[in-house]
C-alpha cells in the first residue's frame, strides 16, 4: 500500500501511508487508539475508499471497492466485532453471502469443507453449533474459518486477543505461524507490545495517522517500541496551581464489572481519589475504562467489591441518588447519551438536574428557572447556539460538550468523572474544556479524567493510573511520570503498582 | 369437526406462512387483515363473474400482492413507521372490501369443492379429515413444508433470515437488504391473498360484511406462537383453527356460553405467554424475535 | 409548513377515493356533495363532535405513550375494558344518582382501562416483551371478554338474542350539552387535552417522557426510572382510552354490546400520528374523523353505500400523509446537508 491517504471529517486517519507485506510474514501493526491502523486495514479490505493512494498485490494495482473484491483477491479480516448472526449456526455464518451452493444449501459438503480446514489448522468447531452457544474464542475460530473457506491468503486480524483467554492466545499465535509457514501473510492490529514482539516477523508502528517506522525482528525492543507508539517527549507544562488534596472521594476496593462480551471488563480494581485531584485514567481505549466509568456513575452494575463516596457504599443506589450525591458524569458519547438531540439546549441544560429544587417543584417543572439557568450558562461557558431553545443537535461539537460541561459541572459536584471530554474538539475547546476541569479541581471537586491523549493526561493530572487489561497496572504521581514506562504499561508490559 | 378443524386452520396456515417470510426479513406487516379482505373480495367478484375459480385465486393473491406493494413501498424504500403503514393497509383493505363489496352482499358465487385424493381418502379416520379436503388445504400443507425447507434449507432462506437479525452485517456481505425484503413482504401478501379466498371461496356460503372477522389479527398471533418456523405453524394453525371449530360446535349444540370466549380467547393469552417466555434472556438467543423486526433499514447507519 | 404538508395530503387522499366511487357506478360529485353536506349542516357537525369524543380521548392518551416510544397498540381493547366497567357500575349501582353513577363509571372505566395496560407496560419495562405485539393480542382478550359478557350474563332478556345489555337507564347516560346533542364525553375530552398538553409540556414526567423517547440510555443517564415511568403512562393511556369506553356505552350507543367500537382505537392510533402526538392538535383531527363516520353514515343511507367508506377515507387520507410526510422528511435531511 502506497501513500494511502483517508480523511475524515476534521481529521486525517491516514496520513500518506506506505505498508509493506511479504509472503508468508507475520507482520504486526501496532499503535494507540486513532493512529489509523483499522483504517487502512479497512482500506485493504475495502470498507473504506481512500482519498489518495495505490494498493498493489502481488505487484498488481488493484482498486479495491468492496469487501466482496478484497476476498476475491485472497485478503480475509477479522474485526474486533464479529460480524457473526447469533441465532444463525456456525455453517450458516460461513455460507452467508457466498455464491456458491447456489440454491439448496449443501450443508453436507459445506461442513465436510469446513471440517477439513478446521483440522488442517487445528482450530476445532463444531459447524452444526449456533453461534449464540460460542464463547468468544470460539466464535474468532468462525470468523477465522469464514475467511480461511473464501481462500484467504492475506488474513488480516484485528485485536485478536482481546477476547481471549491467555491458553487462546497462544493457540492463535501458533495458528498465525502455521500460516506463515504455508506461504500466507497475517497482519495482526494491536496495542500489545509482548505480543508484537513474539510473534511479528515484523512490526509497523502507526502513529497519528503516520507510519512511524517498521523494525524487523531482530530490532525490536520493547521501549523503542513503547515510545514510537506514544511518541512524546515529555512537553507538558504545568499550568496548575497547587493544590493541597483533602480527604478521599471515590474509593474502589477490588471491584470486578461484567462486561457486554461475558467477561469481565474490570477486574479487582482498587484505586481513590481525594478532593482537589484529578486522576488521569490512561490506556488504550477497551481495557475496561467504559465500564470502570459506568460501574462508578451507576450505568453498570458490579460484580464484587465495594464503591464509596466519602466513605459510603454506594454501590447498590441507584443513578438518581447518586447524581443527588453530587457525582458529574460526562460520558463518552454526547449525542446518544449526554445531550439528546431532540431536545432543546435549555431542557438539555438541566438533563440530570431537573428533579433538583429551583427546576422543579413537587410535580411539575419550573420553566422560568430552567429557561434562567439556559440563559446564564450559556453565557457563562459561551455556548454558540442560536436561541436557547434551539434543538441540541444544531449545536457543534465543541458547544454541545460545553454543554454538557456547563449543566455538569454547574451543581458544584464532588466527583466529576469525565471520558475523554477533549476528543473531536478544536484546539480551542479543548484548551477551554481543560481549563474548566482544572478550575474544578482548585474548587476541591475530585476527578476521574479517562483520556487517550497522553499531553492531557501528563498536563492535568495529579495522579495517573494506566489501565490495561481491566486492570491498574500502574498508579504514579503525575510528577514521576516517565512517557516511555507508560507506553509499556498500555501495551500491557510493564507492571507499576 | 376435525375436518372443519383442517378448514379452520387453513386461512391461518395460509396467512402465517407469508407473514412469517416478511417478519423474518424484518418487516412488521400488520396489513394482514386487510390484505385478506381484499383477498377475499377480489376471489368471490372473479368468481361470481366469470366462475372460474383458478383466475378467482389468482386474482386474489394479486390483490394481496399489490397492497403488500404498498405497504414494502413506504416500510423498505421510504422507511415510515412500519406499524402506521400496516394499520393503514388493514383499514384500507376492510374499508376496500367492505365498500365495493357492498352490491354482493348475500350473494353466493361458485365455490371451492372438495377434491378427494384418491385411494388417500379411503384411509378410515385420517381419510375424511386430511385427505377429503378442497386443493387450497392440500396447497397450504404443501406451502408450509416447502417454505420451511427454502427458509431453513436453502441459500434464499438464509439470505432472509440474515436480513431480519443483522440487516447491516447482510448488507457488508453483498445482500440486497431492499430486494431480499421486498420479496418476503410481498410473499406475505400473496399468501394472504390466498388466505382471503378461501375464506370466500370455501369458508362462508355467501359474501357478508367482515368476512375475515379477525383472522388476519389471528395470524398475527400465530406468528408468533410458531416463533417464525412454517412447520410450527402447521401445528399451531390446526390448534387454533381446532379452537374455532370446537367454539362453532359448542354454540351449535348450545352448550353454555361460558366457553367459546374463552376458548377464543386462547390463541392470544398463549402467544402473550410465548412472547413473555421469549423475552426471557435465555430463551430469546435460541427462538427469538428477529432482531430487526420493525426497523427500517438505512444503509450507513450502524 | 408544518400545518400544509398534512392539510394537503388529507384533500388529496380525500379527493383520490374518487375513481372508487366510479367504479360503483356513483357519481363522485354526489358523493362528495354528501361529505361536505355533513360538515356545512348543523346536525352532521354536532354528531361529528359527538362521534369525535371517543376518538379524542383514546388519541390523547395515546399521544403521551408514543411519545415515549411505547407502542400501545391496545387502545382497542383498553377502550373496551373501560365500556365493560362502566357498564358493570350500571349493574352493580343502577339506582344512584346519576351524579354518583356517572361519577363512578367515569372512574372505573379510567381505573380498568388503565390497569389493563399497565400489563404490557409491566411486560416491557421488566422483560423488554415487545410491547406492539402484547399490546395487539390483548386487545383481543378484551373483545372477547365483552363478547362473553354480552352474550351471557349480561345479555338483555329482551333483546331477542342479540348480544347487547339493556339499555341504559336515564342516571346513567351522560347528559347533553345545553343546547346541543353532544353529550358531556366532550367537556371530558377536551379537558383531558388540555390536562395532557401540560402534563407533557409542564410536569417532570412529560420531561422524562420526552428524554425516553429519545433515547433509553439518555433517560438512564439521567436517573430516570424506566420501569415507574411506564406504569405511569400507560396506566395514563389506556385510561384515557377506558374514558373512551366509557363515553361510548355512557353516551353514544347507551348500552354495551357486541362490536362497541368499529375499531376506534386502531383509529387513534392514526389519528395521533396524524396530529403529530400534539394533543391539543389532536381536537380538530378526531372531530374530522367523526365526521368522515358521520359522512359514512350519509353516504350509506344517501347512496347507498357501504358503511366502509369513512374507512377508506381513513386510510387514503393517512397513506397520502405517510407518503407526504416521508417525501418532507427527505428533503429536509437534504437541505439540512
Amino acid at each position: 500500500m502506497k501513500g494511502i491517504v483517508k480523511r475524515f471529517p476534521g481529521v486525517v486517519a491516514n496520513d500518506h501511508v506506505d505498508f509493506e507485506l511479504q509472503a508468508g510474514e507475520v507482520h504486526g501493526l501496532l499503535g494507540e487508539n486513532g493512529a489509523g491502523k483499522t483504517t487502512l486495514m479497512n482500506v485493504l479490505y475495502g470498507i473504506l475508499r481512500p482519498e489518495e493512494g495505490e494498493i498493489y498485490i502481488r505487484d498488481e494495482k488493484v482498486d479495491i471497492g468492496s469487501p466482496r473484491e478484497a476476498i476475491n483477491l485472497g485478503i480475509g479480516m477479522v474485526h474486533q466485532n464479529f460480524k457473526l448472526v447469533e441465532p444463525h449456526t456456525v455453517l450458516e455464518n460461513i455460507l452467508l453471502g457466498l455464491k456458491e451452493p447456489a440454491f439448496i444449501l449443501n450443508l453436507k459438503d459445506a461442513g465436510d469443507k469446513v471440517l477439513e480446514i478446521s483440522k488442517r489448522y487445528e482450530l476445532p468447531i463444531d459447524p452444526g453449533a449456533r453461534i449464540w452457544q460460542l464463547s468468544m474464542g470460539e466464535r474468532q475460530r468462525v470468523e477465522i474459518l469464514k475467511a480461511l473457506y473464501r481462500g484467504a491468503n492475506i488474513l488480516v486480524l484485528d485485536e485478536p486477543t482481546s477476547v481471549l483467554t491467555p491458553p487462546e492466545t497462544k493457540e492463535l499465535f501458533r495458528f498465525i505461524a502455521q500460516m506463515a509457514r504455508e506461504g500466507r501473510s497475517v497482519v495482526f492490529i494491536t496495542h500489545k507490545l509482548d505480543e508484537v514482539m513474539a510473534a511479528s516477523d515484523r512490526v509497523t508502528v502507526l502513529r497519528a495517522g503516520r507510519n512511524v517506522d517498521t523494525l524487523h525482528r531482530e530490532q525490536l525492543d520493547k521501549t523503542k517500541l513503547a515510545s514510537m507508539m506514544v511518541g512524546r517527549e515529555v512537553l507538558f507544562t504545568l499550568r496548575k496551581s497547587p493544590v493541597v488534596p483533602g480527604e478521599r472521594v471515590l474509593e474502589l476496593n477490588q471491584v470486578t464489572v461484567m462486561g457486554d462480551k461475558g467477561f469481565p471488563a474490570v477486574k479487582n480494581l482498587t484505586l481513590d481519589i481525594r478532593k482537589g485531584e484529578i486522576l488521569g485514567v490512561a490506556g488504550i481505549a477497551g481495557n475496561g475504562q467504559r465500564e470502570l466509568t459506568e460501574a462508578i456513575t451507576g450505568m453498570r452494575p458490579i460484580l464484587s467489591g465495594e464503591v464509596r463516596l466519602y466513605g459510603k457504599e454506594i454501590h447498590s443506589e441507584s443513578i438518581s441518588r447518586r447524581i443527588e450525591e453530587g457525582i458529574a458524569y460526562i460520558p463518552e458519547d454526547r449525542v446518544g447519551v449526554a445531550a439528546p438531540q431532540g431536545l432543546t439546549v435549555a431542557q438539555d441544560l438541566v438533563l440530570r438536574r431537573y428533579r433538583e429544587k429551583p427546576f422543579s417543584s413537587g410535580v411539575f417543572l419550573n420553566q422560568h428557572k430552567i429557561d434562567n439557568n439556559a440563559d446564564t450558562l450559556i453565557k457563562e461557558f459561551n455556548i454558540m447556539v442560536s436561541g436557547k431553545d434551539a434543538p441540541a443537535r444544531t449545536l457543534s461539537g465543541g458547544n454541545l460538550q460545553k454543554l454538557i460541561l456547563a449543566r455538569e459541572l454547574s451543581g458544584k459536584p464532588a466527583l466529576i468523572v469525565a471520558v475523554y471530554p477533549t476528543r473531536g474538539l478544536d484546539v480551542g475547546a479543548t484548551e477551554y474544556v481543560r481549563s474548566l476541569l482544572l478550575k474544578q479541581r482548585e474548587a476541591g471537586a475530585a476527578l476521574l479524567m479517562v483520556s487517550e491523549d497522553l499531553d492531557e493526561i501528563l498536563s492535568l493530572s495529579d495522579r495517573i493510573a494506566v489501565m490495561y487489561g481491566g486492570e491498574i497496572v500502574g498508579t504514579f504521581p503525575a510528577s514521576e511520570a516517565n512517557v516511555e514506562e507508560i507506553g509499556l504499561m498500555m501495551g500491557g508490559s510493564l507492571r507499576k503498582t | 369437526m376435525l375436518a372443519h378443524t383442517v378448514q379452520a386452520g387453513t386461512p391461518l396456515l395460509l396467512g402465517t406462512v407469508g407473514e412469517i417470510y416478511a417478519e423474518r426479513s424484518g418487516v412488521l406487516n400488520l396489513g394482514v387483515e386487510g390484505m385478506m379482505a381484499m383477498g377475499a373480495l377480489t376471489a368471490f367478484m372473479t368468481s361470481f363473474y366469470t366462475g372460474n375459480i383458478g383466475l378467482a385465486l389468482a386474482l386474489a393473491m394479486a390483490a394481496g400482492a399489490l397492497l403488500s406493494l404498498v405497504h414494502g413501498f413506504l416500510s423498505i424504500t421510504m422507511r415510515a413507521n412500519q406499524i402506521v403503514s400496516g394499520l393503514a393497509i388493514t383499514i384500507l383493505g376492510l374499508g376496500l372490501s367492505g365498500f365495493l363489496g357492498k352490491p354482493m352482499i348475500g350473494m353466493t358465487a361458485p365455490h371451492l369443492t372438495s377434491f378427494p385424493i384418491p385411494i388417500l381418502a379411503e384411509i378410515p379416520i385420517l381419510g375424511p379429515i386430511f385427505f377429503s379436503q378442497d386443493i387450497l388445504v392440500y396447497v397450504s400443507i404443501l406451502a408450509a413444508a416447502v417454505l420451511w425447507f427454502v427458509l431453513f434449507k436453502t441459500r434464499l432462506g438464509l439470505n432472509a433470515r440474515s436480513v431480519g437479525e443483522n440487516p447491516a452485517m447482510a448488507d457488508s456481505l453483498g445482500l440486497n437488504v431492499y430486494l431480499i425484503r421486498y420479496v418476503c413482504v410481498l410473499l406475505g401478501g400473496v399468501m394472504a391473498g390466498l388466505a382471503g379466498a378461501y375464506l370466500s371461496l370455501l369458508y362462508t356460503p355467501l359474501w357478508i360484511e367482515g368476512m375475515t372477522a379477525g383472522k388476519g389479527w389471528i395470524v398475527i398471533a400465530l406468528t408468533i406462537f410458531a416463533t417464525w418456523n412454517p412447520l410450527r405453524a402447521l401445528l399451531g394453525a390446526y390448534l387454533f383453527g381446532g379452537v374455532i371449530a370446537l367454539q362453532f360446535r359448542l354454540q351449535a349444540i348450545g352448550i353454555g356460553t361460558q366457553a367459546p370466549q374463552f376458548l377464543l380467547m386462547l390463541p392470544y393469552l398463549t402467544t402473550i405467554v410465548a412472547l413473555v417466555l421469549i423475552s426471557l434472556e435465555a430463551v430469546r438467543r435460541r427462538i427469538g424475535v428477529p432482531a430487526a423486526l420493525g426497523l427500517p433499514y438505512v444503509r450507513g447507519e450502524s | 409548513m408544518t400545518i400544509a404538508v398534512p392539510v394537503v395530503s388529507l384533500v388529496l387522499g380525500f379527493l383520490s377515493a374518487a375513481p372508487l366511487f366510479l367504479a360503483v357506478g356513483v357519481n363522485p360529485i354526489l358523493a362528495y356533495r354528501q361529505v361536505l353536506g355533513v360538515f356545512l349542516n348543523v346536525d352532521g357537525l354536532t354528531e361529528s363532535f359527538t362521534r369525535g369524543i371517543p376518538l379524542l380521548l383514546a388519541s390523547v392518551g395515546l399521544c403521551l405513550a408514543f411519545k415515549m416510544n411505547f407502542w400501545n397498540i391496545g387502545a382497542e381493547g383498553q377502550l373496551f375494558m373501560g365500556a365493560f366497567a362502566a357498564t358493570g357500575m350500571v349493574f352493580l349501582l343502577p339506582d344512584s344518582s346519576a351524579f354518583v353513577l356517572l361519577g363512578s363509571m367515569i372512574i372505573a372505566g379510567f381505573i380498568f382501562g388503565g390497569l389493563f395496560g399497565m400489563i404490557p407496560g409491566y411486560l416491557k419495562a421488566r422483560l423488554e416483551t415487545n410491547e406492539v405485539l402484547t399490546t395487539l393480542m390483548l386487545n383481543f382478550v378484551a373483545i372477547l371478554w365483552v363478547d362473553y359478557l354480552v352474550y351471557g350474563p349480561w345479555r338483555d332478556p329482551e333483546g331477542f338474542g342479540f348480544p347487547l345489555t339493556p339499555m341504559f337507564p336515564p342516571n346513567a347516560r351522560l347528559p347533553w350539552i345545553p343546547g346541543t346533542r353532544i353529550h358531556a364525553g366532550l367537556i371530558v375530552g377536551l379537558v383531558c387535552a388540555g390536562l395532557v398538553y401540560v402534563f407533557l409540556a409542564r410536569t417532570k414526567w412529560g420531561y422524562e417522557l420526552k428524554v425516553t423517547g429519545e433515547s433509553r440510555l439518555a433517560a438512564k443517564y439521567a436517573g430516570i426510572d424506566y420501569l415507574k415511568l411506564t406504569l405511569l403512562v400507560m396506566f395514563i393511556s389506556g385510561g384515557l382510552a377506558g374514558l373512551a369506553g366509557m363515553g361510548l356505552v355512557s353516551g353514544i350507543v347507551l348500552r354495551l354490546r357486541h362490536g362497541i367500537s368499529p375499531g376506534y382505537g386502531f383509529s387513534a392510533i392514526i389519528i395521533g400520528w396524524l396530529a403529530r402526538l400534539n394533543p391539543l392538535a389532536v381536537v380538530p383531527v378526531s372531530i374530522l374523523f367523526g365526521g368522515l363516520l358521520v359522512a359514512g353514515d350519509a353516504l350509506q343511507i344517501g347512496l347507498g353505500l357501504a358503511f366502509a367508506t369513512s374507512q377508506v377515507f381513513q386510510a387514503l387520507i393517512l397513506l397520502f400523509v405517510v407518503g407526504a410526510e416521508v417525501l418532507t422528511r427527505y428533503k429536509v435531511a437534504l437541505t439540512w446537508e
